[in-house]
């Protein structure tokens, strides 16, 4: 590993676990534009916390969530957002 | 409503970012919602307002699904950092409110102590349990800075102010971590299959 490969790799783990700088941001950000086959070193760090994010025993969710989250996008749909966000899509 | 046809995920956000808020939500709803609670709960320490979020976490999942790309990591990472996102939010608001204490840290605030809720559902798996051990398998200074990173939104600064470390070291021991968590994972996979 050379020492941009090792400096991308320090880069890429600070970001993943949520301690980077917005300076590191921006110089991992120029790495992986030279470079985008770190783009997978990133991409297993990323995935290696979310496992671990994710490993606490699941929790019954409220019957009703489910519901009001809907209930709150067709909302959104009909508004300023959603028409925003159909002209994103189609663009 | 009928089911969802795929419960691949990268079916299901397509589905959503063309705007189905239907069945395709719903199932991506089912196969989510109960892991970004525990995560909410856990970094919250209070399930009401971690139900709360909830809500919120999946209307923010559902606005996103046009701009998730798989090139940059699978599903289940985007919808925790989403969910990590929006939990930070609310406890740096929680902050503001209740003033800046300075933070003590005790190991385990985030992820040791596993206290038996009775709506923990059955279906904690032997991959659960075994990425929980695998974490604490981890060496403890490893997993001091993680816990303060990840769990507690703390910059490599401020994690070096907390320990009283300098900022290179707390980098180091971040890097390490990581590394090893990522080993470790391969080898739980072939563990509980075979």
């Amino acid at each position: 590993m050379n020492e941009e490969q090792e400096r991308a790799e320090l880069l890429a783990a600070l970001h993943a676990a949520g301690a980077a700088s917005e300076e590191d941001e921006r110089e991992l950000e120029a790495l992986l534009a030279a470079d985008p086959s770190l783009v997978e070193v990133v991409k297993d760090f990323q995935d290696s916390i979310a496992a671990l994010a994710s490993s606490f025993d699941p929790l019954e969710t409220p019957a009703k969530t489910l519901g009001k989250i809907q209930q709150q996008i067709a909302e959104e749909k009909g508004g300023l957002l959603g028409r925003l966000r159909r002209w994103f899509s189609k663009s | 409503m009928t089911e969802f046809r795929s419960k691949d995920p990268e079916e299901l956000v397509a589905a959503m970012a063309a705007g189905d808020s239907g069945r395709a939500l719903s199932a991506f709803y089912a196969q989510y919602a109960s892991t970004v609670l525990a995560l909410l709960t856990k970094m919250l320490g209070s399930p009401a307002e971690a139900e709360e979020l909830l809500q919120e976490v999946f209307v923010e999942l559902w606005r996103r699904a046009p701009q998730f790309d798989r090139t940059r990591g699978s599903v289940v990472a985007w919808v925790i950092t989403v969910a990590r996102s929006r939990a930070l939010d609310a406890l740096r608001a929680r902050k503001r409110r209740h003033g800046d204490r300075q933070f003590q840290y005790q190991e385990g605030d985030a992820l040791m102590t596993e206290r038996k809720r009775p709506d923990v559902m059955a279906s904690s798996t032997r991959w659960h349990q075994a990425l929980r051990q695998a974490f604490q398998r981890l060496d403890a200074e490893q997993r001091a800075v993680l816990e303060l990173s990840y769990f507690q939104g703390m910059s490599h600064g401020q994690i070096a102010d907390t320990l009283q470390l300098p900022v290179g070291t707390v980098k180091s021991r971040i890097l390490a971590g990581m590394r090893s968590l990522r080993n470790m994972l391969p080898i739980i996979h072939r563990a509980i299959k075979a």
